[in-house]
């Protein structure tokens, strides 16, 4: 990357403004995508070369993994104990939990089973908040149009038509189960804007919606008669004679042992893959999101999409290094803080959606325009003092973990700007799933971030919170019904000896492993020789 | 690698229910020669050949035959063409009828020739929907072609050709039950004797032909004696489709040779063990037979050199398990199989596959003792034999065989383990 302005320099012309205009965009979003945004570095794509999607080119270390050896072969289950339940759901975010509590409403017998803790998950780091055409001028119908135009017209049509009709319902429910949002004195929803949206349609809490929704949901879990596992990630589903899905290989880490879970209907709802790092980018992401859900759907043949995208944020914080990728809401922009260079120069509109800003970011830091503190970290201010002088108050009241955020970066939000550069945040792509969140896998159901189609090849600020519940309860509805027609049937990992025939045959190394679990800088203190504990078993 | 000399699996006949191909591909020609035959002429050439039963028995087909033909008493015959297949590892007769019918019908046809038959049923397995399909359409196409009529004209009489799904259930495809499920009875299995060849169906002369051994008929009647016996290796003729599947790397239907070494069907067809995995054993014949061990991978697979290892080729089923699979846990899943599977009739079979099961699943569970194994030993002497079918002997064929060639793994199942 070009020197950029070294940080002091930056910050010593630096001044909050009143009003400035944003740049004119010389270039077309497509062509500002095509020469800046991370999805289309070059030498990053390789072909898929087995499984459903053979053929499709994805960023290679997602290749890797899709094309990676099972942790467990038929002798580690000897002895292994069987659980057994009607819907078994595999993660503890806020689309599990809303499919979990939707089934077991339903008369099914519920399985939660989650990695770490339940709501250990990228729910509780949803800040800005969700959107559902709550306002009088506001209709699912632009909703609907927002959506595909944001997401570059690659949108499943009739899967975003969904899920922007059950927006509305989608908020009634939420309250209905003790939910709060941010209300004016008559106690109607304060909305604000999202970028690439053209109706201010989103509704909050502070600036930490995801918490106060994963603070429901987990209660309500808690009261409800569904099964937690907790600290039990999924290392592998298991299959019937006729490749349905039929349950899943849990590895106890409290237990240090495999457990076969029976179910009838699976649920998958364990999000992205920031953890992984595509292209060195830091994340925004929870711990756990090592895209775990997507090699196990794909190795039980389920058919996947757009894996080629994924979307940056464009505000993650670049600077002190130990706090690099934290997310800083869109909320921030929406409520109107500007974006400069470090000469000040507002060179991009905000409030375009977030893989044009993000491409604008980049394009600032490598032509020069960046603020630079070391080798590893640069970035653009974003200028909250200045929105600060526009709109008194508006940090203290409306975002509160930001100025947090701010505390813990020592640095005063309202005196200082902060440096952002974009972080890994979401996966555009995923599992190929039908308005009912059914793979293409009998028995198999996907929803949340590890599906794709719903947000195309970019999604908007708010849709990933109306999505994981409106999905969400459809799978669980869905789900439980399947689940009460049918008889459990004999599970096996018959598909993990086809995985290995197939990639014996096609020449493939096998030595790497998947799921991931956790990331490859995990470190673990117990001294267990567990092999479902450790990362891999031959690294 | 390609196989040669494949005759039943030719692409030539794999062409579904197509009449029309099957017929420019030589079909039919067998029958066509055959009518020109004296039945006695046409059995003496299956003698010669040395077709057998390849359902599993090894049964010389000529002499099931020879003992309808000769019933020249009674007014009808039946021949049930068995499709009922339902065994584990097995799924060789399910291709045949579903991508070569009218090599199945061609070679009944042959066979209601020689042996004066008046009602052919395909029997078929209702799970295998593509065959059921198959054979449909197929024998709607025969009953119209030239062939049929000329067939007709030879016997001078109507000749019934109905295709029936069986039951589903395993014991339906036991030649004594089949002809209970075809006088629309529940498939349990008769006394034997009288055999199904002196009273079958409603009584009359039944004749029971696996599938694959009748598809063999048009080739041995067209290409001659010496042609089938030159197919096979060593003493064994003809060929075999064997059904390769568990651990191996290309596992599927393999027709080769008959008396083709183990060796080459695992390491040069199916190319070898799956990538880190060691040989432990082969449950041949699916497992209602017996295992083979690794130091029997030079047999030659036809019935005689089989059976002179402890084992049974069967029905041509080669299930290969590797180190790491526990054989106690997998003999009690296929026991399992057979004590879910018992009709019930015979109680020694019924109380007695229950009581194996169970004893199996505590000595795999380890929570077996010293007399559960005693016990099982025991029972493996005693039951043999004692059911009206073979079912109850094959549950203790397997269980018998591990524990001969795998019982230090009972005896390891059973040592107390620590904090027990």
């Amino acid at each position: 990357m070009p020197q950029c302005i070294p940080y002091s320099e930056a910050l010593a012309a630096y001044a909050p403004c009143e009003f400035r205009q944003p740049a004119a965009d010389q270039v077309s979003t497509d062509e500002l995508l095509r020469d800046f945004h991370p999805d289309h570095i070059a030498g990053s794509m390789s072909p898929l070369r087995i499984g459903p999607n053979a053929g499709d080119t994805c960023h290679t270390e997602l290749v890797r993994l899709l094309q990676s050896d099972a942790r467990i072969d038929e002798a580690d289950l000897a002895g292994a104990e069987t659980l057994e339940t009607d819907v078994l759901v595999i993660g503890g975010g806020g689309a599990g939990c809303a499919a979990a509590l939707t089934a077991a409403k339903r008369g099914a017998r519920v399985m939660l089973t989650t990695k770490l803790r339940l709501g250990d998950s990228n729910t509780v780091m949803a800040e800005g908040g969700i959107q559902a055409s709550v306002e009088k001028g506001d209709t699912p119908q632009m909703h609907f149009e927002d959506t595909t135009k944001g997401g570059h017209h690659h949108v499943d049509r009739p899967l975003a038509a969904q899920m922007v009709m059950d927006g509305p319902k989608v908020i009634r429910w939420l309250i209905q189960q003790g939910m709060q949002f941010d209300v004016d004195k008559y106690g109607d929803l304060l909305t604000r804007r999202a970028g690439g949206t053209s109706a201010p349609r989103v509704v909050h809490f502070r600036d930490y919606t995801g918490l106060e929704m994963m603070r429901v949901l987990r209660e309500a879990v808690a009261n409800s008669n569904i099964e937690v596992l907790d600290y039990s990630p999924t290392v592998e589903l298991l299959s019937n004679e006729d490749d349905h899905c039929a349950g899943a290989v849990i590895s106890s880490l409290k237990n240090c042992s495999y457990m076969l879970v029976k179910a009838k209907a699976v649920i998958l709802a364990t999000g992205g893959i920031g953890r992984m790092h595509l292209n060195g980018f830091p994340t925004s992401n929870h711990f756990g999101a090592t895209g775990d859900g997507l090699v196990l759907a794909y190795r039980l043949g389920a058919k996947l999409r757009d894996l080629d995208s994924f979307q940056y944020h464009p505000s993650g914080l670049a600077f002190p290094q130990h706090l690099a990728g934290t997310l800083i809401t869109e909320g921030v922009r929406s409520a109107g803080a500007y974006l400069l260079n470090a000469h000040g120069e507002r060179f991009v509109d905000e409030l375009q959606p977030r893989d044009h800003v993000a491409a604008a970011i980049i394009r600032e830091c490598r032509q020069g325009r960046g603020i630079r503190v070391s080798d590893d970290s640069v970035g653009v201010w974003l200028d909250t003092p200045g929105l600060e002088l526009r709109t008194p108050g508006i940090l203290e009241t409306r975002f509160p973990k930001l100025l947090q955020l701010g505390r813990k970066a020592q640095v005063d939000l309202k005196l200082k700007p902060i440096l952002i550069y974009p972080t890994l945040h979401y996966q555009n792509g995923g599992v190929v799933i039908d308005v009912h969140g059914r793979s293409t896998v009998p028995g198999l159901y996907c929803i949340g971030e590890v599906t794709g189609g719903i947000h195309g090849r970019n999604r908007l600020m708010g849709n990933s919170l109306l999505e994981i519940i409106s999905f969400g309860r459809r799978a669980g509805r869905h789900a439980a019904e399947y689940a009460h027609d049918r008889a459990h049937t004999r599970g096996s990992i018959e598909h993990v000896s086809d995985l290995r025939r197939t990639l014996t045959l096609a020449g493939l190394s096998m030595a790497h492993e998947g799921p991931l679990l956790f990331p490859t800088y995990a470190k673990f203190e117990s001294d267990s020789d567990y092999d479902g504990l450790h990362r891999s078993k031959r690294e | 690698m390609t196989a040669l000399n494949q005759v039943l699996l030719h692409p030539r006949q794999r062409v579904g229910a197509d009449f029309a191909a099957w017929r420019d591909g030589g079909g039919g020609e067998g029958l066509r020669m055959a009518l020109s035959k004296t039945p006695e002429e046409l059995i003496a050439m299956i003698r010669d050949a040395g077709l057998r039963g390849l359902g599993g028995s090894g049964f010389p087909t000529y002499r099931k035959w020879e003992f309808l033909a000769a019933r020249r008493d009674v007014s009808e015959k039946y021949l049930i063409v068995n499709g009922n297949e339902d065994e584990p590892g097995t799924f060789k007769d399910r291709i045949l009828l579903a991508e070569t019918p009218h090599q199945v019908i061609e070679g009944a046809a042959i066979c209601a020739v020689a042996c004066d038959i008046d009602h052919i049923v395909f029997y078929i397995n209702p799970d295998q929907e593509q065959a059921l399909a198959s054979m449909r359409a197929a024998v709607a196409q025969w009953r119209s072609s030239d062939l049929y009529t000329a067939l007709v004209e030879h016997l001078r009489r109507p000749l019934e050709l109905r295709v029936m799904p069986s039951s589903g259930h395993y014991i339906g495809g036991e030649e004594t039950a089949a002809i209970e499920s075809v006088e629309g009875k529940f498939p349990f299995p008769r006394h034997k004797p009288p055999y199904p060849a002196e009273s079958g169906v409603h009584g009359l002369p039944t004749l029971v032909n696996n599938t694959e051994t009748l598809a063999n008929v048009s080739h041995i009647i067209r290409n001659g004696v010496a042609w089938f016996q030159g197919l096979g290796q060593g003493a064994a003729t003809g060929t075999k489709i064997y059904c390769l599947s568990g651990d191996v790397l290309r596992p599927g239907a393999y027709e080769l040779p008959m008396g083709t070494p183990l060796q080459e069907l695992v390491f040069d067809h199916g190319g070898g063990m799956l990538v880190g995995l060691k040989l432990k054993a082969i449950f041949t014949g699916g497992p209602s037979n017996t295992i083979l061990t690794p130091k029997d991978l030079d047999v030659p697979l036809d019935f005689e050199s089989v059976a002179q290892r402890r084992s049974a080729l069967g029905t041509g089923a080669m299930i290969v398990v590797s180190e790491g699979t526990g054989i106690v846990k997998r003999v009690t899943e296929y026991v399992n199989f057979f004590a879910d599977n018992s009709c019930g009739q015979c109680p020694p079979c019924k109380t007695g596959t229950y009581y194996i099961s169970r004893l199996l699943s505590r000595i795999d569970t380890g929570n077996g003792s010293r007399s559960d194994l005693d016990t099982l030993v025991s029972l493996c002497q005693l039951l043999p034999g004692a059911g009206r079918c073979h079912l109850l002997d094959g549950a203790v064929k397997v269980v018998d065989s591990s524990l001969y060639h795998f019982g230090g793994e009972y005896e390891k199942a059973i040592q107390p383990r620590n904090g027990r």
